[in-house]
């Protein structure tokens, strides 16, 4: 290798390397990162090595390191003379054929690319590759690169690191060449702390200012550092620096060098990175042998040396006086500042310690000036940051992205938001020792002040995205127990300080955590941060403190209700799906008892657990579904459907009336305490049946002339008939719970009256009243609202409807408003202002609707509705919209176009939302919250305001679904007993059911059963039930699908 | 204060040696005070079979290594306004928590069975079962006020209870100390 | 320059030596800042944290035994918080092994022990751990019993700054962290150990005692191996 000395040894470099870059023949380069080794990227080189050489092709075969987004390996980018560099995605050994006929053809093949990249901007340099491909979408148009600006990046996945010339063609050592040349130290000091470069290590001190202090301390020897030791869980970015592009850190660290006066330089690089130190290696020999490292770099008469040393292993060698105890032979621990590393570090001599992403910075600030880099990112943290964005998006990878870009613009425009089906609740910044930041609070911009105001840091760029089934309880606990595990001892803090807090939260987590635990833990997470010795103990405390503050609920039903909403502390649950059900079914225990045959004890199981359950088990939301751990073998078990057809079973086989005969066998003896509930929907009815089974004696009162609510009312009879509700309630009749019909609480009886004769009140009214929306011509003749709307069908009252309607509204009562409309002979237009994705109606009803003849418009919202001449109804008009900026929620906001749609239409069903009552609520006298709209009870007993008064369903939540409804009544009814009678007799309702606790020896392999939907012409006919049921077989074979998760160790 | 209704003091005794009960009885002249406005209740040195409802205050010797002792621990909590873990053992677990590193099977089978000459058995008839450690009282129940000490300084005992009648919070700094 | 500077302690004016710390200076002006692992003679490590105070216009809190008085500072010594975190500290220092003062050889000469009851600690909120550890018997004269020990380091500094032997030093990590002796030899297998008893002397509890004594019988002689260490001019 020639030594490089002057400009045109240089420049004959630079062109060598060009020419690997494009050569005549094209080039072939394959992503080698760690991450790419991985998945599968070294078998897929041999077998482009073996095809080139076999064939006698004559492409210039290449390894580089990551391009960024790891959910799309293994990469490889090819290009061809004339033609843009094209990046291929999961590309397998199975390909390489196909590709490298394609090529030799000179042809891209187009169905394996990602994007396309025409030109490159290195900073240090351009490459110029070609045009052409118009249907590719160029690199930062895809939207994992939209917004990414690759400064440190700048190289990675497009040089080959194991060759310096590659280096030399994208203007690497440039600015070492510049730098030496100026002669001129102090200029790049004052140019680094103009640009006002920060420590990417985490802590952000300025880089140029530490440089300074090394410069002026007086010392024959003087060290650097390169803090490599990258040892957050979840975080790679240093790993693909340094694989992807050593030589951007050499010249970093050289140029760093000569202008703070040190001789010599020492990269600490994480043992546990084989591919990384041998790269650098590698790096560091060629750069000497080329001159550009050493003795007497370019000639100039400058020397600096650079060295190598694999780190310890423990996390705390990221600590900087930990580093230095390390490198000096000792165990890891950190000492006191002062002194401070500038005044006597390594072997007691001034030393400067900098993160690998400083490192990479200061090439660019040397090239194009501290102007160029101050226009990246935000005024007082110019830049980018590297981050690893990983956990719950649809798209993971390393970004790199200016300081200051806000949370939303990573996790929902880069990560592509939540996988389908779920919902981002958190990220997590700055690794272990970083805090997590809930949703409401994703506008905040990613920079060094802003993320410690929210108790969080910003650490070498650590990422997580937690969705729902995140239980945040158990991620703090998760991250403490690391920190814990790297604690150096040294300081009592975090030696002891963390190993209580741990057994606190394992306290947490295994619900055995008292009140006084959740004081303690704030209080011992503030002594350790105030306390401790060094930045591990000082920061570990983060995500405890930042879960309280944002998360105290989740710590709360841990503490109180012994419950884990994620589902993810296994004590705290029976199942998954137990724990998904607002009713908290005993699942795996019905579908055991159904298995055995044992069908009467499975109706019993299914009955105690959920008094409506042929209702529910056509109606419900089945949350279970999205939790079952058998989808991940296949498809969820079809739990709902099975205990639909359970109790059908009972209902239709005529021994419905022994079976409540063996109900009531359970029920308590009489109290003699007096119950009142009002309202007699799904809510009431499940808390009267509770609280009529422990032996009190209960009153409803109901404002219609039957029970059922929203179930006999809001429900068409296609969808739950009436019979399915009146056999169900048989039940509830039957344990003498009476029913006061036709009785308005407020107008015809008061709560004081109520009080007065009762022991115990429970309030259960649904959401009855239209929410307002501002549409001008929703007085017009032809406007009808969609529960009024359904209501009086139920009640079989007369109803004038057009021949073309149009429904507004994506929700449940949109759809069952449509298919009722269009069972009236209508032609029904369906209009939702966002994506289908986004309706909140059962996907199930959305797409019979669609098969019976339903059509829908999306992307557009009602502008007005358009009267004709006699003041009818004529057309509506809507504004259609494109999908904006993420809301709170996750979903894109609509926004409209300006763009406006005209339907012809004689009806217009609105179905936008509604509400309980508000005048109600507010003459009620009871404490009211989100914005007087709801009422406020206890969230672990729903007690108002007024002793003895308890409230559930949509008055305490809002507009909810079925059996989210049923569960309060429960919860309320459980509560009540426990107040009225001051003990706790719960448990004690459920018979003992004997059934086989073993794991099953075969898990049935048959796919998922679904219910029946009759042809979609016929149903659409009339108001039979649209579906058919399970029969036997199939439901038995359900049975046997199930893994039963409800079986742990020690718990048979 | 002669009129009112006297205070009703109880004390117990868990797993301890009985010497923070010699304390408090080594309190001297403030007996004879103590006598006009405590009314002792329940405890090793009177004869109550059952503890008492509405007990005012309650001092508690031992830790609590049997069921028994966390039976009787929750039952002094449910009936007593002011719970006070009285002596090293009830505050911090002191020598009776020196056997929590052995498993309590080991350690049974090393005291009945290996470490006897005859009868060697483990009782089990009429003896309460241990616990897996032996723990303060306040790892049990909430506790109100610690006098540590082994055995705690008469003089502590009676500030505590003093302060007390005369309606003060005690202030325990620089007066007691571990051991 | 003058060899003197003046700094506020709880609002008071003190004179202290340039180049002394915070600790040093309180010493001086009769000012006692709580702490363990600090020792007159001994390089200050800053492990214990019980000698945390607030100086103002720092927006942290900075231990007084490794930071350097400087002119025109104001230290506050107590403050409600510094107290509580203080208490804090003792607590989970008696939560982490067996301190069993009532059968231990320092009973009533013991450090942490008569710190608890200066700062009022009555009892110990966090759960103690029952660690099960051992006790080392294998050195003729001396005793290591690490069910006491508190990790200060006295005895490592003092063997390696002032005997120059060198025989202690720190094993494991975290809560593991265990007093080792020259490669986790026993303490009587040494070849290193002069048996010169400052370790011992300097001990803080009652993990380092002598052979030979009963409860409450161990009384350390530290003042006089800090004369020493002063005069072998350990650092500081």
């Amino acid at each position: 290798m020639k030594r490089i000395t002057d400009l045109s040894s240089f420049n004959a470099a630079h062109e060598a390397g060009l020419k690997k870059l494009l050569p005549a023949a094209g080039r072939i380069a394959v992503g080698m990162g760690t991450c790419g080794v991985g998945n599968g990227a070294e078998g897929l080189y041999h077998a482009l090595s073996d095809g080139i050489q076999g064939r006698g092709l004559g492409f210039h075969l290449a390894q580089v390191g990551c391009y960024g987004p790891c959910s799309e390996e293994p990469l490889v980018n090819v290009w061809l003379p004339g033609k843009p560099l094209v990046i291929l995605h999961k590309v397998q050994a199975q390909d390489v054929a196909a590709l490298l006929d394609d090529l030799s053809a000179g042809r891209i093949p187009e169905e394996l690319a990602l994007c396309k990249v025409e030109e490159w901007d290195h900073i240090t340099g351009r490459v110029k590759y070609g045009s052409g491909l118009p249907d590719l979408p160029k690199w930062d148009e895809i939207p994992f690169f939209a917004g990414q600006s690759k400064i440190v990046l700048r190289n990675c996945g497009l040089i080959n690191p194991g060759d310096i010339e590659e280096y030399l063609a994208v203007g690497g050592y440039q600015a070492l060449y510049k730098v030496l040349i100026d002669a001129n130290p102090e200029m790049v000091i004052e140019q680094i702390k103009a640009a006002k470069l920060r420590g990417r290590g985490g802590a952000g001190y300025q880089t140029g200012l530490k440089w300074d202090m090394l410069r002026k301390a007086v010392a024959d020897q003087k060290y650097l550092i390169c803090n490599a030791d990258e040892g957050d869980p979840g975080a790679y970015m240093n790993r693909n620096e340094i694989e992807g592009d050593p030589h951007g850190l050499i010249e970093g660290m050289v140029i760093g060098g000569y202008v703070t006066g040190a001789t010599e330089g020492i990269l600490y690089v994480r043992a546990e990175y084989p591919l990384a130190v041998h790269r650098l290696n590698l790096a560091i020999q060629e750069a000497e042998e080329r001159g550009l490292l050493g003795e007497n770099i370019l000639g100039r008469g400058f020397s600096f040396k650079l060295s190598l040393v694999e780190g310890a292993g423990a996390f705390v060698c990221g600590e900087e006086t930990a580093l230095i105890q390390s490198l000096e032979g000792r165990a890891g621990r950190p000492t006191p500042r002062p002194p401070y590393p500038a005044e006597s570090g390594l072997w007691g001599t001034p030393t400067n310690i900098n993160n690998v992403e400083t490192w990479y910075n200061v090439a660019p600030i040397v090239v194009k000036g501290p102007a160029w880099f101050t226009e990246t990112g935000s005024p007082k943290s110019p830049g980018t940051k590297v981050f690893s964005l990983v956990g719950k998006v649809q798209r993971t990878g390393l970004v790199e992205m200016p300081l200051g870009t806000p949370l939303k613009t990573f996790v929902y425009d880069i990560g592509g938001g939540a996988p389908p089906m779920k919902t981002v609740k958190s990220v997590q910044t700055g690794g272990p020792s970083g805090g997590c930041i809930p949703k409401e609070m994703f506008d905040t911009p990613v920079d060094y002040e802003t993320l410690a105001q929210l108790g969080s840091i910003m650490g070498s760029g650590g990422m997580v995205v937690m969705d729902e089934d995140n239980c945040m309880v158990d991620v703090a606990r998760y991250f403490i127990e690391f920190t814990h595990s790297e604690s150096c001892g040294k300081c009592v803090p975090c030696r002891v300080g963390l190993d209580q807090m741990l057994a606190i939260l394992n306290r947490f987590t295994a619900g055995k955590a008292t009140e006084a635990d959740l004081g303690m833990l704030d209080e011992l997470s503030r002594m350790i941060r105030d306390m401790s010795l060094c930045g591990l103990g000082q920061t570990a405390p983060n995500p405890v403190l930042t879960t309280l503050r944002h998360f105290r609920q989740e710590f709360e039903d841990h503490l109180r209700a012994h419950r884990c909403r994620a589902g993810v502390c296994e004590n705290l649950a029976l199942s998954p799906c137990e724990n998904s059900c607002p009713l908290h079914m005993n699942i795996p225990r019905f579908l055991e008892l159904l298995k055995a045959d044992r069908l009467e004890d499975a109706f019993l199981s299914v009955v105690m657990d959920n008094p409506l359950p042929a209702s529910t088990g056509r109606v419900c939301q089945h949350p279970c579904d999205n939790r079952c751990r058998r989808a991940g073998i296949d498809e969820a078990v079809n739990m709902r459907d099975v205990h639909c057809y359970i109790a059908d079973s009972i209902y239709k086989g005529g021994r419905y009336d022994e079976m409540i005969e063996r109900v009531l066998q359970h029920r308590f003896p009489p109290t003699g305490r007096k119950v009142a509930i009002v309202g007699a929907g799904p809510t009431g009815l499940t808390c009267a049946f509770y609280l009529a089974m422990m032996g009190h004696s209960v009153t409803v009162y109901e404002n219609n002339a039957d029970a059922g609510g929203m179930l006999r009312y809001a429900l068409p009879e296609y969808r739950l008939p009436k019979s399915v509700l009146d056999d169900e309630l048989k039940l509830i009749y039957r344990l003498g719970v009476e029913f006061v019909f036709n009785s308005v609480v407020g107008e015809t009886i008061t709560l004081n009256d109520l009080s007065t004769m009762y022991d115990g009140v429970f309030l259960s009214i649904g959401t009855w009243k239209e929410t307002w929306v501002y549409l001008p011509g929703t007085e017009l003749k032809g406007v009808l609202h969609a529960l009024p709307f359904l209501e009086a069908l139920s009640k079989e009252e007369q109803v004038p409807l057009g021949r073309k309607v149009v429904v507004i509204g994506g929700g449940n009562a949109a759809i069952d408003s449509a298919r009722t409309a269009l069972r009236m002979g209508a032609e029904v237009t369906v209009i939702y202002r966002r994506e289908r994705k986004d309706m909140p109606a059962i996907p199930e009803e959305t797409e019979a609707a669609e098969d019976e003849g339903v059509k829908y418009v999306f992307l557009a919202a009602p502008h007005r509705i358009v009267s004709g001449e006699e003041g009818g109804v004529v057309a509506i008009e809507c504004a259609k919209t494109t999908l904006g900026e993420f809301d709170s929620s996750g979903r894109r906001k609509p926004v409209p176009t300006g763009e406006i749609q005209r339907f012809e239409c004689d009806t217009v069903i609105l179905a936008v939302g509604e509400t309980v009552d508000l005048d109600f609520l507010k003459a009620s006298g009871l404490k009211l919250k989100e914005k007087e709209k709801m009422l406020d009870v206890s969230p672990f007993t729903l007690e108002t305001s007024r002793s003895n008064f308890y409230a559930g369903g949509d008055l305490i939540s809002g507009a909810s679904n079925v059996s989210n409804a049923m569960g309060y009544g429960k919860k309320a009814a459980r509560n009540m007993d426990q107040k009225l009678m001051g003990a706790f007799r719960w448990p004690k309702l459920w018979p003992e059911f004997e059934y086989s606790m073993v794991p099953p020896a075969h898990v049935s392999e048959c796919r998922r059963h679904h219910i029946h939907e009759l042809p979609a012409d016929e149903r659409a006919k009339g108001f039979m039930e649209a579906v058919t049921g399970l029969t036997a077989v199939e439901a038995m074979e359900e049975t046997g699908r199930c893994l039963r998760c409800d079986i742990r160790e020690g718990n048979h | 204060m002669s009129g009112q209704a006297k205070v009703k003091l109880a004390t117990a005794w868990l797993d301890g040696c009985s010497g923070c009960h010699m304390s408090l009885l080594d309190v001297d002249e403030l007996l004879v005070a103590l006598v006009e406005r405590v009314e002792l209740v329940y405890g090793p040195l009177v004869d109550a079979p059952e503890y008492p409802d509405a007990v005012d205050v309650a001092l508690v010797e031992g830790a609590v290594s049997s069921v028994g002792d966390q039976k009787l621990a929750q039952t002094i909590r449910a009936k007593t306004r002011i719970l006070i873990s009285l002596g090293d053992c009830a505050v911090t677990s002191n020598v009776p928590s020196m056997r929590n590193t052995i498993p309590v099977q080991k350690l049974l089978e090393r005291v009945y069975i290996e470490g006897a000459d005859a009868a060697q058995a483990i009782p089990a008839d009429g003896v309460p079962a241990l616990l897996r450690h032996a723990v303060p009282l306040a790892d049990v129940v909430k506790v109100d006020i610690h006098i540590p000490g082994c055995p705690p300084k008469p003089g502590a005992i009676a500030h505590v209870l003093t302060s007390l009648l005369d309606g003060k919070k005690p202030e325990l700094t620089g007066l007691v100390k571990f051991g | 320059m003058d060899s003197k500077i003046t700094i506020r302690i709880d609002g008071e004016l003190v004179k202290a030596d340039r180049g002394s710390t915070i600790f040093e200076t309180a010493k001086a002006a009769g000012k006692r800042i709580p702490g363990l692992c600090n020792m007159k003679g001994l390089k200050p490590v800053g492990a214990c944290r019980l000698c945390m105070v607030e100086v103002a216009g720092v927006n942290r809190l900075l231990p007084s035994c490794t930071t350097p008085a400087q002119e025109g500072m104001s230290v506050t010594i107590h403050s409600a918080r510094l107290d509580a975190y203080r208490k804090q500290a003792l607590e989970l220092l008696l939560s982490e092994r067996n301190h069993v003062c009532a059968v231990c050889v320092s009973n009533g000469h013991c450090e942490l022990q008569s710190l608890a009851t200066a700062l009022g600690v009555t009892n110990v909120r966090y759960g103690y751990r029952y660690p099960k550890l051992g006790v080392d018997l294998s050195h003729p004269r001396y005793v290591l019993d690490h069910n006491r020990c508190i990790l200060c380091t006295r005895c490592v500094r003092v063997c390696a700054e002032v005997e120059g032997a060198h025989v202690w030093d720190i094993a494991g990590r975290g809560i593991h962290s265990m007093l080792t002796c020259e490669m986790n030899r026993t303490w009587g297998g040494s070849r290193n150990c002069t048996s010169c008893g400052k370790c011992v002397q300097v001990c803080p509890t009652g993990a380092l005692a002598e052979k030979g004594f009963a409860v409450e019988e161990m009384v350390k002689r530290t003042t006089s191996v800090e004369r020493l260490a002063v005069v072998r001019g350990g650092s500081r």
